[in-house]
């Protein structure tokens, strides 16, 4: 973010993009990384048991940093909305538009990639299960805050309604997981920061494959997110030119 | 005016809102009788097999009083948008939190009529056990306060978006989701006929009460920066 402070008044003309060899070397490890993280998942990890799908259980890697990176992208919504409320500065509006962006892309990954182990796992595509539907939750929550920035009649509007929602949202978040917690429960309980080997067995190389996957899809996570708030500046800018156009 | 006190200016503008509805007659008609189409509609088209079930029949009384309150509290701001009254309103000499309040305290009172035609509609429509009805008004009770927070809150950012009242349920009803999975567990207990310790062990009152509690101070507090 530390390029940002020079664009902030700038409206006349497009500065030069400072940040471009950084977005280069973040995008080179990202990409680097999901290559590594794939091998590992492929060739590495050890086959699974047959009650957590065998060699469908590999779809676990992809599925659990997907689950967190969603979460992560909603509690940068949640935080940037609070920036934005509070001091009106565009670059939180538009670090807020991106994460929520990138979440719903994690959450719809975590959405598809969950269906397809539990079909053949748990006999059924679809359960009504306090992780599932706290999830889908989450993921329309998100979606409906998506249109609602695509529904305003101007941008600065946009942001402070959608920043509304995006604060709303986020506190909805754990009243929601303890009621649907309360109203059935199915989900294999995953691993944690705090005892990652719990839930089915898993040995070292798969530890080495889950945490290899956690990093390099933060790292696109990351790239994503510098990227998608890169784009919201040049956008602003293409305005910012377009109305000196029509001035002059 | 300093001498009128928050509470007095909140309510006096909840007096408003309903002595305005009550010449105009814009929004309450439309949600009795969507609750009561909705009603028919269900009475003819659920099998005789699901209306024994308290659960399915709580189901869908609670998703009718979601619909209807929708459609009640999109009309909130238009209200005040269609006479060019929106400015005024914010002119008062009130905190923000103030008008949320009574724009609130407005939807519970058309929500609560809605509830009070519509309960016994069911009961008739479906045989359902009544008899713990003051529990029962509890519950809703608890339910409303929630919804029209929610619904409130959310209603003013719908009122300044381009597709008004399309965008208010997809915001509402994923936030809902917690009140109302409350509301159907609590009343289908209590149409099923079970004992007030049961119901009460269960402890969903205790997520009703704080999803109200949430939700009014978020919805008081967010409405600052829902409306210009």
């Amino acid at each position: 973010m530390s390029a940002t402070a020079t664009t902030e008044a700038s409206p006349a003309i497009p500065p030069s993009r400072s940040d471009r060899p950084t977005l280069t070397w973040l995008a080179v490890a990202a990409w680097g990384g999901v290559t590594v993280a794939l091998l590992l998942i492929f060739f590495v990890a050890r086959e699974a048991d047959v009650a957590m799908g065998g060699q469908l259980q590999r779809i676990f890697y992809v599925h659990v940093p997907s689950a967190w990176l969603s979460y992560l992208g909603f509690a940068i919504v949640f935080v940037c909305s609070i920036a934005y409320l509070k001091t009106g500065a565009r670059r939180w509006d538009l670090l807020a538009h991106g994460a929520a962006e990138i979440g719903v892309l994690f959450a719809t990954l975590v959405l598809i990639t969950g269906p397809i182990w539990a079909r053949p796992v748990w006999g059924t595509w679809w359960q009504w299960d306090a992780r599932l539907t706290s999830t889908l939750v989450l993921w329309l929550t998100y979606v409906g805050y998506l249109l609602l920035r695509g529904l305003a009649t101007d941008r600065t509007r946009a942001g402070r309604l959608a920043a509304v929602v995006g604060i709303v949202g986020f506190i909805d978040v754990p009243i929601v997981h303890f009621s649907v917690q309360w109203w059935r429960t199915l989900h294999p309980m995953g691993p944690t920061i705090a005892d990652p080997t719990r839930s089915s067995g898993l040995g070292g190389p798969e530890l080495i494959t889950f945490f290899t996957a956690l990093v390099a899809f933060t790292l696109l996570f990351a790239w994503l997110l510098a990227v998608r708030v890169r784009l919201g500046r040049t956008a602003d800018d293409l305005d910012a030119l377009e109305l000196r156009a029509f001035r002059s | 005016m300093s001498g009128v006190g928050f509470v007095a200016k909140t309510a006096a503008l909840t007096r408003k809102d309903l002595r305005v509805e009550a010449r105009s007659r814009d929004t309450l008609p439309p949600m009795l009788a969507f609750a009561f189409t909705v009603a028919l509609v269900l009475a003819f088209t659920l099998p005789d097999a699901t209306r024994a079930s308290a659960k399915v029949v709580a189901g869908f009384l609670w998703i009718t009083v979601l619909f209807a309150g929708l459609i009640g509290f999109a009309r909130t701001f238009e209200v005040e948008r269609e006479e060019g009254a929106l400015d005024a309103l914010l002119l008062v000499p009130l905190d923000r939190s103030g008008i949320f309040f009574s724009k609130a305290a407005a939807n519970l009172v058309f929500l609560a009529l809605v509830e009070v035609f519509l309960v016994p509609v069911f009961g008739l429509f479906f045989s359902l056990d009544l008899s713990s009805w003051l529990m029962l008004a509890l519950v809703v009770v608890l339910v409303d306060i929630g919804f029209v927070a929610v619904g409130t809150l959310f209603a003013s950012l719908a009122s300044q978006t381009r597709s008004r009242e399309l965008i208010l349920p997809i915001l509402a009803l994923p936030v809902l989701v917690p009140a109302f999975i409350a509301g159907v567990e609590l009343s289908a207990d209590l149409f099923a006929g079970a004992g007030l310790d049961d119901i009460a062990a269960r402890g969903w009152f205790g997520i009703l009460l704080f999803f109200d509690a949430v939700f009014l101070v978020v919805g008081a507090l967010g409405f600052e920066f829902a409306i210009d």
